[in-house]
C-alpha cells in the first residue's frame, strides 16, 4: 500500500488511495514496521496521491508524531490536496507538522 | 421531485468507502460543486466509521444509510441499532473520545458540523443512534 525511501536518518513514505478507519490500522503497523529502526529521525510523509481523508487518517499521523517525537524526532508532510490541507488546518496538525512541496517520487 | 436512498449494510470497516462510494454517486445528480461533495463525503464517512468502531460488540449489527435529495439540499441519515449513546453532550464535544488508545481522534462529530449546515444526534442507550445532517447545495464557491 506504501511505498517508501530512506535515506540517511530521513525515511519518505508515499500515502495512496483512501485514508479511512479500515485503511488506518494497516497504515499504521506499516509505517511504525519503518520506524523500527531507531536511527530514523525524520519521516516524511507525502499524500500526493491520497484521494480521500477522515479523521482516522488524522489519528494515524499524531500515532506516528508520537513515535517520532518520542526519539526527538520531527515529521514532515506535503504533497496536501486542498481537502486534505483543510483537515490538516481544522485538526492543527500544521501547527506540530511542517508542510513542503510534493516529494519526488523516482527511485523509490 | 425529490429523490431518495436507503441503504443497508453491515457496520464493517471496508463499508465505509462504500458508503462513501454511495453518496457520492447519489449526488452527482444534483451536480454539486467539488467542494460540496468532499464536504459531504467525508461527513458521511465519519458517521458511519462511529456506528461501526462504537456501535456493535459483535459483526453482524447493521447500519443504515438514508439520503433525500431536493433542489436546494441534502438531508442525509446514518443510523444504526446498537448500543446507543448515553451523554451525546459529551459525545459531541471536540477531541473528546471513548478510545484514545485505539488512535480515535475524537474529531468526528466536529467535522460533520464544519462540513454540514445541520447536524443532529438522536440516541438513547440500548436503542441505537440515529445522525442526521443537511446541507444546502450550489451557491458555493470552488
Amino acid at each position: 500500500m506504501i511505498k517508501a525511501r530512506k535515506s540517511g536518518d530521513q525515511i519518505t513514505v508515499w500515502l495512496s488511495g483512501e485514508i479511512d478507519h479500515c485503511a488506518a490500522g494497516t497504515l499504521r503497523a506499516e509505517i511504525e514496521s519503518l520506524l523500527s529502526r531507531p536511527e530514523i529521525r525524520r519521516l516524511n510523509l507525502d499524500f500526493t496521491d491520497v484521494s480521500f481523508m477522515d479523521s482516522s487518517g488524522v489519528g494515524m499521523i499524531i500515532g506516528r508524531y508520537k513515535t517520532m517525537a518520542s526519539r526527538g524526532g520531527h515529521v514532515s508532510a506535503s504533497g496536501l490536496h486542498p481537502p486534505v490541507d483543510r483537515l490538516f488546518r481544522l485538526a492543527g496538525l500544521h501547527r506540530i507538522i511542517d508542510i513542503n512541496p510534493s516529494e519526488r517520487q523516482e527511485n523509490a | 421531485m425529490n429523490n431518495q436512498m436507503e441503504l443497508t449494510f453491515f457496520a464493517l470497516a471496508e463499508n465505509e468507502a462504500f458508503a462513501r462510494m454511495v453518496i457520492s454517486a447519489f449526488l452527482v445528480q444534483a451536480n454539486p460543486t467539488v467542494s460540496v461533495l468532499s464536504e459531504v463525503r467525508t461527513a458521511v464517512s465519519e458517521a458511519v466509521t462511529n456506528a461501526v468502531v462504537h456501535a456493535y460488540e459483535r459483526d453482524g449489527g447493521k447500519v443504515v444509510m438514508r439520503a433525500t435529495l431536493g433542489k436546494e439540499r441534502v438531508d442525509i441519515e446514518v443510523e444504526d441499532f446498537g448500543r446507543g449513546i448515553a451523554d451525546i453532550q459529551q459525545a459531541m464535544q471536540p477531541f473528546f473520545t471513548t478510545q484514545p488508545d485505539q488512535e480515535r481522534t475524537g474529531m468526528g462529530f466536529a467535522l460533520m458540523q464544519s462540513f454540514m449546515d445541520e447536524v443532529k444526534v438522536v440516541s438513547s442507550p440500548g436503542c441505537g443512534t440515529s445522525v442526521r445532517m443537511s446541507k444546502r447545495l450550489g451557491d458555493e464557491a470552488e
